[in-house]
């Protein structure tokens, strides 16, 4: 496939199949239709995605219907408390003849072609967990076995439930910060899909359920490339890029455009963050939704759609206001799109 | 005190001048009664005006001849009579009764009091070819001097008093009218430069379409000059009306916001599908680096036009 000669059709070819992953996954997972096209775009940009909702709204089997949509070798591991690094990449056990046996672990057991790894309650883990995770996440290569092993395809989704605090770590802001997205999975709005999730017996069984989804509608081996076209071939004007910078301005300095909200010193609330490789991120990103909606330029609209997932998570806050984190981010991040003026 | 007075003079005078039509006169026959009203007989100066009241009682079918009214004329060299006024009562039990007014007024200077006589009326009621005599009897008064014959004050005898201020025309309530239609109609200019977005009111927070429409030029369309120029314009203008979209809504409004902006403004639907092609061309000038398509896609001119069509939605007269 030659992209740089012929990307136009390439890229159309591909945006069908991406519309068609779409569908695939809104046949299991029923009015999550925004989380859908998130993932989505973040499966296009190669960037890796943490869930994050209550317990029991479908986050896993959503990530369960993505892996299968989007085929290749699929691993997966529950975070706990006593989890190490040694047992992501190992896996110790007696063998037949009664001796000790070291065989690779979950992370490398599918070989270099790993295309997703889900990591389930990834608060669960301990740090030297989320370091390895780090690692993977950021250099798609882990050390084991004295050689170094590299996942060239590899997209890590991991999920956090947010409402137990126990027995959990933080992750740090290193970690964050390498995940393209952070999605908050919500329950479903619509009373239709409410009633059919609850009493339709086809959603009561998870694994035949997820049966309905075509398998493989991707190609994990060709993602890498068709990601690279479509940033090639999506462009971002002069004045994109103007809008973009005073919106990173703007989030780093809310005060300078007069924003307030409710109960917030604006002059103390952003601490930092916001991150160049967030604000890479998040133009990938764009350049994938307008790719999504069949656009080959960047507006501002497709920064105001994918921008509370990516970059909420990197804004850093006054720890004051730490616990009430979500509705204000939110609330700054509407008001700086609400104030920037664009283009 | 006074009122009692002249009532009682005039029944004086009443009692003197009734006079009693005699059934065995025949001249007279017809006449029943004539009653002399006058005010009282004394203290008049010069200039007084003396109105004489006469009730005429005539048996009806006689009337009272109107070509026997005395025309009001100077009398002799001191009395006018000024006003002849006659009041028809009507018949009632065979009776046709009358109220003559004589208005006189008169310019006699005495020296000291001295009795006057204002000289009888005489007056004619008819029916058909007969006449009769009707007399209104004469009246006679005391006049009394304005000054003394001697004068006894300092000063000269006689001295004009000046006259007497002219009475102003009441316009307090003219001006308060004025005042007020003045109040009015400068409140009603301001109304109207307010709703249509005149002068200062152009700038006002709540007409950003106005503005917009001011900060485009009208020469856009027309302007010569090299293209590079003429992609800037165009792009100021169309900045200028997305600014004035988002000051609207009051936040950023983006083409996918379109929708919700006609849902929550829909006076704006009537420019729909010019509003569109608007976001269209703003897409593709600053997005999509082809300036040259989005002026394809709404020429310089319809953006004028459009600018112009937006701020009349805006005030309500589209």
């Amino acid at each position: 496939m030659d992209l740089v000669r012929d990307p136009d059709s390439v890229l159309s070819d591909w945006h069908a199949h991406a519309l068609r992953f779409e569908r695939e996954i809104g046949k299991v997972v029923l009015g999550q239709e925004r989380v859908i096209r998130l993932l989505t775009i973040a499966t296009f940009a190669r960037g890796h995605v943490l869930l994050e909702g209550d317990v029991g709204v479908g986050k896993t089997t959503l990530l369960r219907a993505m892996a299968r949509a989007i085929g290749g070798a699929f691993e997966r591991i529950e975070g706990t408390i006593d989890l190490m690094p040694g047992d992501l990449v190992y896996h110790a056990h007696l063998g037949e003849d009664g001796k000790p046996r070291i065989d690779p672990g979950p992370l490398l057991r599918q070989g270099e072609d790993l295309s997703i790894f889900f990591f389930n309650e990834i608060n669960r883990a301990r740090p030297q967990v989320h370091a390895l995770l780090l690692r993977l996440m950021a250099e798609r290569s882990v050390s084991a076995f004295n050689r170094e092993y590299r996942f060239p395809h590899v997209q890590v989704f991991a999920d956090r439930n947010r409402v137990e605090r126990e027995e959990t770590f933080e992750l740090p802001a290193a970690a964050r910060d390498r995940f393209l997205m952070e999605v908050q999975v919500v329950m479903p709005q619509a009373d239709e899909a409410r009633r059919s999730l609850v009493f339709d017996p086809r959603f009561h069984d998870v694994d035949t359920l997820l049966m309905d989804v075509e398998s493989g509608v991707l190609d994990p081996e060709a993602l890498g490339t068709v990601a690279r076209a479509i940033q090639i071939g999506v462009q971002a004007s002069p004045a994109l890029e103007a809008y973009t910078l005073a919106l990173w301005d703007a989030v780093r300095r809310p005060q300078a455009l007069g924003l307030a909200i409710d109960g917030v010193d604006i002059n103390r609330l952003v601490q930092g963050g916001a991150s160049p490789r967030g604000m890479s991120y998040l133009i990938r990103a764009a350049r994938v939704r307008a790719w999504m909606e069949g656009r080959d330029m960047v507006v501002p609209e497709d920064l105001r759609a994918v921008f509370p997932e990516v970059m909420a998570h990197r804004i850093f806050i006054d720890p004051v206001y730490e616990m009430r984190r979500e509705p204000i981010v939110a609330a700054l991040i509407a008001g700086v799109f609400e104030r920037v003026p664009a283009p | 005190m006074g009122r009692l007075a002249r009532i009682l003079a005039t029944l004086g005078l009443l009692a003197t001048f009734v006079l009693l039509a005699l059934p065995t006169s025949p001249a007279l026959a017809q006449l029943r009664t004539v009653e002399l009203y006058a005010p009282r007989g004394f203290g008049h100066v010069i200039g007084d005006t003396l109105t004489l009241s006469a009730d005429i009682a005539l048996d009806a079918p006689f009337v009272l001849d109107p070509a026997s009214l005395p025309p009001p004329r100077a009398l002799n060299y001191w009395l006018d009579l000024h006003e002849v006024r006659l009041e028809d009562h009507g018949v009632s039990e065979g009776v046709h009764r009358y109220t003559l007014d004589l208005v006189y007024q008169t310019f006699y200077a005495p020296l000291e009091p001295r009795r006057l006589t204002i000289p009888a009326v005489a007056l004619f009621a008819i029916e058909g070819e007969r006449r009769v005599p009707v007399q209104v009897p004469a009246w006679s008064f005391l006049m009394s001097p304005l000054r003394e014959i001697v004068a006894t004050g300092p000063g000269p005898a006689m001295q004009l008093r000046p006259d007497i201020a002219p009475p102003l025309l009441p316009t307090a309530g003219l001006l308060r009218g004025l005042a007020l239609a003045l109040g009015v109609a400068l409140l009603a200019l301001l109304l109207l430069a307010w709703q249509m977005g005149w002068g200062p009111f152009g700038r006002r927070r709540a007409r950003p379409f106005a503005r917009a429409a001011r900060a485009i030029p009208l020469t856009l369309a027309t302007a010569p000059g090299d293209p590079i120029l003429a992609a800037s314009r165009y792009a100021h203008a169309l900045q200028a009306l997305h600014r004035a979209f988002d000051a609207t809504d009051g936040k950023g409004v983006f083409a996918e916001d379109l929708p919700g902006f006609f849902e929550r403004h829909a006076a704006f639907r009537a420019a729909e599908a010019e509003v569109r092609r608007l976001f269209a061309a703003s897409r593709r000038a600053f997005f999509g680096a082809d300036p040259a398509g989005a002026q394809r896609e709404l020429p310089p001119d319809e953006l004028v036009a459009l600018a112009r069509r937006l701020r009349a939605v805006e005030r309500g007269t589209a």
